[in-house]
């Protein structure tokens, strides 16, 4: 039988030209993105179209990153007795902590530690930080990737050095801890989900984001200083929950939260905790949240508003529990207009962290309820 | 009809057919044991019941489809089995083996190709494409009461945009939500749907719907809630790393639940509205 084949070599020539064709095009396409006239520079409203085109470069340079100021002391003793301690020793007289996590060097000069970040942690968390977070974030961390147009409250920019829900008390830095729990744990009612990411590969992003301060501000400012997330300590209200929650309603009116937040009782009501007369005035449309206009979100170069929430109505970021509510209070929400409560006695913190979180509870996603309640309170003004 | 007596007889035949029927039986059971220790699923076999208003449809056509190949897949499976039982060597039997090439073999292919054909493929697109007139594509418009949903999805979340009360679009009491959307029940729910970065696609399962939302095109999707409560949107297209992790609520509110909805929702919109901010004004003009 004979046996048809077909002859050899008759694609050959097609397959050369898809060969030879398919790069060019690749490069045609790509072209669109890239302005070469003005050297890869684009217009600043349209940075976020540029193609990844430098996604794999891997970082050769050891980067040196503030580890520790004054209470350098507390950050590094604790790990003496971790599970890989560390060890003081000296290099070119220069005294040096190392441990699991890296290598610090004592400043004689500026007395701070540094740490020296290697070249492979940073392409490490620069590989992840490229997969994960620079969508949102951006190629180079400013908070405006591909995917960040228009979404409000804007995503941060890393070259701020600044952070809204790490916890850790105004004026201070976040501790590597503080960011990798910001990171798993996400911010509620944005694209800042929680990310399952393996703890190593988030501490190696961590470093990367860090990275990208700006000279002699963030970790490359040697006159900042550490926290780690603030402590509220015990609920002092454990098993009298309702009391909590109706000394917090005090408390909160009797403090004026409702000078952003809205007010959840009527002018008379209000009026009578802060021993006035009962028909001082408040500020207008008491019920409503109010606008923080000149937040330090900015969006290429313009600050955006943002929403103060109103708890029987948004989704608080970073407040599933009594105990993070506690927290955001005690250290503030930098940035955003939400002052630091720091003087406030843990107890009462805590009874308006249950009165807030009550609400949400209450009301959240309850529209007719919600409704029905506020619109009581709006009776009573 | 002797082979078949004897073929029944010989014990290997029954151990080789109880084995790949047991395998046949364990293997859902096995799936759905996973999969309810995973989601922690009502304790059922099927889909969620539908809870919107053309979703008779899908179910309808899957179960057709899914009786359809099972009978199919029996008579295959009959006519795979019974030849290989009866023309197997045995003592006194040599195995006989056949390329299925002569011309009765050929006519006979083809006769049962055409009426599988007519009979299963031509039943079920009829159908699809009466579904898709009549349901899917027969899209409701403002008219009609249709309450209307910009979407715009990004990595890794859905972006939703509705009217508020004005009934328009890119205006200052505009409810713009995240990963989030409320809806009123017996009422068309039409979306237009497009991307930031790359191809997502919008899936309610509990709603039967889904439909991609591209960049640089807007596509429409709608369906009607018939039940009120909360269901699950994800996304159905590979689009990145998180992808797994991209969803959002739907919240189906009863029309008085949802008045009281959308009045505090566009009062509340309009207290957070900024005029400056002209990036976060995406609405575009509605695809009807
Ligand atoms: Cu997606």
């Amino acid at each position: 039988m004979l046996r048809h084949r077909r002859p050899r070599g008759r694609l050959l020539p097609l397959a050369v030209a898809v060969i030879l064709a398919a790069p060019l095009a690749t490069a045609g396409s790509l072209s669109a993105f890239v302005d070469d006239e003005d050297g890869g520079e684009l217009d600043p409203a349209k940075r976020h179209l540029r193609a990844p085109h430098d996604v794999s470069f891997e970082i050769t340079d050891d980067d040196r990153l503030l580890a520790a100021g004054e209470d350098w002391a507390e950050v590094l003793f604790p790990r003496l007795d971790a599970e890989f301690p560390g060890r003081f020793s000296f290099d070119d007289d220069a005294e040096v902590w190392s441990d699991n996590r890296g290598e610090y060097v004592w400043d004689d000069d500026e007395e701070v530690y540094w740490q020296n970040v290697s070249a492979e942690t940073l392409t490490r968390g620069r590989q992840d930080y490229v997969q994960f977070c620079a969508s949102c974030h951006g190629l180079d961390g400013d908070g405006y990737g591909r995917s960040a147009q228009a979404l409000r409250p804007p995503p941060r920019d890393f070259s701020q050095g600044l952070f809204k829900f790490t916890k850790v008390s105004p004026d201070y830095l976040p501790s590597d801890d503080a960011l990798v729990h910001l990171i798993q744990e996400g911010l509620d009612g944005t694209p800042m989900f929680p990310w399952d990411v393996a703890e190593p590969r988030l501490r190696d992003v961590v470093q990367y984001i860090k990275s990208m301060s700006p000279e002699d501000e963030g970790w490359r400012d040697s006159t900042n200083d550490f926290g780690d997330p603030i402590d509220v300590g015990e609920d002092p209200w454990v098993g009298d929950i309702p009391a909590a929650v109706a000394e917090g309603e005090r408390l909160y009116h009797a403090n004026g939260c409702y000078n952003c937040h809205p007010g959840y009782l009527g002018a008379v009501a209000i009026n009578a905790i802060q021993d006035k007369p009962a028909d001082t005035a408040f500020r207008e449309n008491i019920t409503i949240p109010k606008r923080v206009e000149d937040s330090s979100y900015e969006v290429l170069g313009e600050s955006v508003d943002i929403m103060v929430p109103d708890f029987t109505w948004h989704t608080m970021r970073r407040g599933r529990t009594p105990q993070d509510v506690a927290r955001t209070i005690k250290a503030g929400i930098q940035g955003a207009g939400m002052p630091t409560w720091e003087t406030f006695p843990d107890k009462t913190i805590w009874a308006i962290a249950h009165y807030v979180r009550h609400l949400t509870d209450e009301y959240h996603g309850q529209p007719a309820k919600r409704a029905a309640f506020m619109a009581d309170v709006r009776a009573g003004h | 009809m002797k082979t078949l007596l004897d073929a029944l007889r010989s014990r290997a035949t029954w151990r080789w057919l109880g084995t790949g029927a047991l395998l046949l039986m364990l293997s859902p059971c096995a799936d759905a044991a996973m999969l309810q220790e995973a989601v922690d699923l009502p304790n059922r076999w099927g889909p969620n019941p539908s809870a919107s208003d053309y979703g008779w449809r899908y179910d309808e056509l899957f179960t057709l489809i899914t009786i359809l190949i099972s009978v199919s897949f029996a008579i295959m499976l009959i006519l795979l089995v019974l030849p290989m039982i009866r023309d197997r060597a045995r003592a006194g039997h040599k195995a006989s083996f056949d390329h299925g090439s002569s011309l009765f073999d050929k006519r006979f292919t083809a006769t049962v190709s055409v009426i599988v054909f007519i009979v299963l493929d031509a039943w079920v697109l009829v159908i699809a494409v009466r579904d898709l007139r009549e349901g899917y594509w027969n899209i409701p418009t403002e008219l009609e009461g249709a309450y209307r949903v910009e979407v715009l999805a990004q990595q890794w979340s859905w972006n939703f945009r509705a009217t508020g009360l004005d009934g328009e679009f890119g205006t200052a009491d505009d409810v713009i939500t995240i990963n989030d959307l409320t809806v009123p029940q017996d009422r068309p729910v039409v979306f237009n749907l497009t991307s930031k970065d790359v191809i997502h696609s919008l899936y309610v399962p509990d709603m039967r719907m889904k439909r991609d939302a591209n960049p640089g095109a807007v596509n429409q999707a709608w369906f009607q809630p018939i039940t009120a409560g909360d269901f699950a949107i994800l996304c159905a297209e590979l689009c990145g790393f998180a992808h797994y992790q991209m969803g959002a609520q739907l919240h189906v509110l009863s029309p008085e639940d949802f008045g009281a909805w959308e009045q505090d929702a566009s009062m509340i919109a309009v207290a957070g509205f900024d005029p400056e901010d002209t990036e976060a004004q995406w609405a575009w003009d509605w695809k009807e």
